[in-house]
């Protein structure tokens, strides 16, 4: 945002005159002093978009140091004191390890689009089910209530590891858990307000997300969590107007989508920035996208519920042909697919926005991810 | 040819399953019908409340058990597989750990209550403060953003250790979370408002002590909502009256009720710990009386007192009548401090008014201007002169 500059009200010599007036009365007033900004006020808004936080930041505030040694907490751009503890146990003090250029800008869109599951939801509307289909909504409910506890712990972790120095993605992050708290408080409501239940948990560590817990590296992490996992989900949430029985569903899949892209978006602007400034890792990404692929066509660490052989799975078969009898499962088994064709070209179409797109014409991408393509 | 492109469409997914074993032309129904209890209905609340969390503790969802022996992810009430196995983390397992009656109320009162910093807070009223004013808001915005930043770190940090078989809880803290990372964000604004920028970093030994009580939860919330919370409540309380502008007093005002919302869990959740845990007022005592040391210890720093005693005295000119502020703010501090350890069933009152706080709530501000001893002889007058009045 642009700002103006102020002449200052008090003359220099006031302001010392100030200073040395409250010295005079016992006062120490070391730090009562004019930072080089001093004056320059940002512009109102006016536009109803508010005071944004990709707008406040200027002069040293707005330096985002490439390494930081930031180790005791402090807010970026703050004055710091000689006897200030290192408290920051921050693995990550490099910029290009969790940057991207638009982290408050996610952050002010997660704000603003916040909702509750509690009142945005018309569960007035929920009906009563055939009793397959509701067994069906509720074991992916299931699944989803507790994959969700992923997306928003697996995070957490990570926010206390970054140095304040970079606070804009950790702002998006500490979004994410409270997206994800929502989510995985909206799908057990579901399961459990129309005559249903909780079903069984997913059948593997795994299923629960292990591989993107077990990433040691940021970059790592979100490639498996942001681009692959909730890349996958969002695929599903997407599909929730052929899923959904009643408006009440309807509803839950289209704000908890509306969610998930900006989580989505944050993963691919993450990796497009390394690969704009960190060109010495591209070989590194690339061998964690490679596993990334192998989960998407054989289901390998089984997060996505669109793979068959899960009762997520066949939850989804169920919801999308109607019913458990052979011709419904097998439509809902079409449409399964496509789902997963989607959730593939969606896929490549990020990974190529993030700048690794080369990977699917130089025969580095797995070889099943065509086949589902042109299946 | 409608069937052959069928066949085609669903080649890739109907070999194996994510293990690799052979795949049933039809999928596996088998956990139809695998539930705890079926035929919930929770209801939405009658007079437009929706549906909250608490709507759902009905029949075995309802039931909170001690300990949950898993150490993964499994939704509580679910059925659990055994293949799930541990994940890693989610050490906290006993309910007396985390527990809070509160907690599914907190968490959609948190949510009903979401604000946003840019385009609730009228900005544009925060200008045309005289330069001291406006260092001195600045300064304590930086103070107010450092601390939210710590408790953001600190309580999502935690997040992945606590059990998701308390969902209640794990929920009502993602939204403390939320909260915290809006001070920071909020406070920084402020402080960029008009250019005077972020001053001086935390002293930081209260911080610390926050970062440091990794010992336990519990601790954790003693330190940082009950102590440090109640440090924070007062000083944003104060300022949602005196801030020197509508913005800083719209902002703290704001601020307030999301502060009020994690003093509430935390006094429940160690009222909650003492009930299961008799024996644990020991080691929360202790546990305070050393993080007591660490805020004394940055009570003892001047800066944060002299720039909120130029805010509430309007200018370094009047600081001797803002001081009598801060004093209030302190002893407001203080007794709020005591009479949250009492509702947590721990009693601190004794130690707070016989130790070295116990000046303050005598009228002797300790903002760092004063040697021990002169604070000692300070205390010694007034209470010579009291007695006289005796």
């Amino acid at each position: 945002m642009a700002t103006k500059s102020k002449a200052n009200t008090a003359a220099p010599n006031t302001f010392e005159q100030l200073l040395d007036y409250g010295k005079n009365n016992g006062y120490k007033l070391d730090w009562l002093q004019q930072r080089e900004t001093f004056g320059d006020e940002l512009d109102a808004p006016s536009n109803g978009g508010g005071l944004l936080l990709q707008d406040v930041d200027s002069g040293p505030f707005a330096e985002v140091p490439e390494w930081t040694n930031n180790v005791t907490g402090r807010p970026r751009g703050a004055l710091t004191r000689p006897s200030a503890a290192r408290i920051g146990k921050y693995g990550i003090r490099t910029k290009a390890d969790v940057w991207l250029k638009n982290g408050a800008q996610l952050y002010e869109e997660a704000v603003q689009r916040q909702w509750s599951s509690a009142t945005d939801i018309p569960w007035n509307e929920l009906e009563e089910l055939p009793d397959e289909i509701e067994q069906a909504e509720c074991q992916l409910a299931t699944f989803l209530t507790e994959v969700e506890f992923v997306a928003g712990d697996v995070p957490g972790r990570w926010i206390s590891e970054t140095s304040p120095d970079y606070y804009e993605p950790r702002m998006f992050l500490i979004s994410q858990i409270m997206d994800e708290a929502r989510h995985a408080d909206v799908f057990r409501k579901r399961a459990l307000a129309n005559g249903g239940g909780l079903l069984q948990q997913n059948s593997s560590a795994a299923l629960a997300g292990a591989s993107i817990d077990s990433a040691r590296d940021f970059t790592e992490m979100s490639a498996r969590l942001h681009i692959s996992g909730e890349g996958l989900v969002l695929s599903i949430f997407r599909m929730g107007e052929r899923m959904a029985y009643n408006n009440a569903e309807k509803a839950i899949y289209r704000l908890a989508a509306s969610d998930e892209s900006r989580h989505v978006a944050f993963g691919v602007m993450h990796l497009q920035y390394v690969s704009q400034t960190d060109p010495e890792r591209t070989e590194e990404i690339h061998s964690y996208l490679d596993e990334i692929e192998l989960g998407l066509v054989a289901g390998t660490g089984g997060q996505n519920p669109a793979v068959r052989g899960t009762p997520s799975n066949a939850a989804i078969m169920t919801l999308l042909g109607g019913g458990t009898d052979e011709a419904s499962l097998r439509e809902g088994e079409q449409i399964a697919g496509a789902v997963r064709q989607r959730q593939v070209k969606e896929y490549i179409q990020r990974i190529k926005v993030a700048g690794f797109g080369d990977r699917f014409t130089n025969g580095r991408a797995a070889a099943g991810l065509t086949e589902y393509i042109s299946a | 040819m409608a069937q052959a492109k069928k066949a085609k469409a669903a080649k890739p997914a109907d070999k194996v399953d994510y293990e690799g074993n052979p795949l049933p032309d039809l999928p596996d129904l088998s956990w139809m019908g695998n539930t705890f209890q079926w035929g919930t209905k929770a209801l939405p609340e009658r007079y437009g409340g929706g549906l909250t969390l608490a709507a759902l503790n009905i029949g075995i969802y309802g039931d909170i058990p001690e300990h949950i022996p898993h150490r993964n992810r499994l939704p509580r009430g679910a059925v659990p597989v055994i293949s799930a196995g541990n994940i890693g983390g989610y050490y906290i397992q006993d309910k007396y750990e985390q527990w809070a009656d509160s907690s599914p109320y907190l968490y959609e009162e948190g949510i009903s209550r979401r604000w946003s910093t840019a385009t609730d807070i009228p900005w544009e009223t925060g200008r045309g403060l005289s330069d001291d004013v406006e260092v001195a808001i600045a300064q304590v915005a930086t103070e107010l953003s450092n601390w939210g930043s710590v408790e953001s770190e600190v309580v999502s940090a935690w997040l992945q250790n606590l059990s998701p078989g308390y969902h209640e809880v794990k929920y009502y803290l993602s939204t403390a979370v939320y909260d915290s990372a809006r001070i920071e964000e909020g406070y920084r604004k402020r402080a960029l408002l008009n250019g005077a920028g972020m001053m001086l970093e935390s002293p930081g030994r209260m911080n610390r002590a926050c970062l440091e009580s990794y010992g336990s939860w519990s601790n954790t919330v003693l330190f940082m909502w009950i102590l440090r919370g109640s440090l924070m409540q007062a000083i944003v309380r104060y300022l949602s009256v005196y801030g020197p502008t509508e913005a800083d007093r719209e902002l703290a005002f704001r601020i307030l009720p999301d502060i009020m919302r994690k003093s509430a869990y935390a006094c429940d959740h160690i009222r909650f710990a003492i009930s299961k845990k008799p024996e644990l007022i020991t080691t929360f005592n202790a546990g305070l009386t050393v993080a007591e040391f660490a805020q004394l210890s940055d009570f003892n720093d001047p800066v944060l007192w002299e720039a909120l005693a130029i805010i509430f005295g309007d200018g370094v000119e009047n600081m001797d009548e803002g001081m009598k502020i801060v004093l209030e703010l302190q002893q407001h501090f203080l007794e709020t401090y005591i009479s949250k350890c009492s509702q947590a069933n721990l009693g601190r009152e004794a130690q707070i008014k016989s130790g070295a706080w116990a000046g303050i709530l005598m009228g002797v501000p300790m903002t760092g201007h004063a040697t021990p001893d002169e604070m000692r002889a300070q205390v010694a007058a007034i209470m010579q002169k009291n007695s006289g009045k005796k």
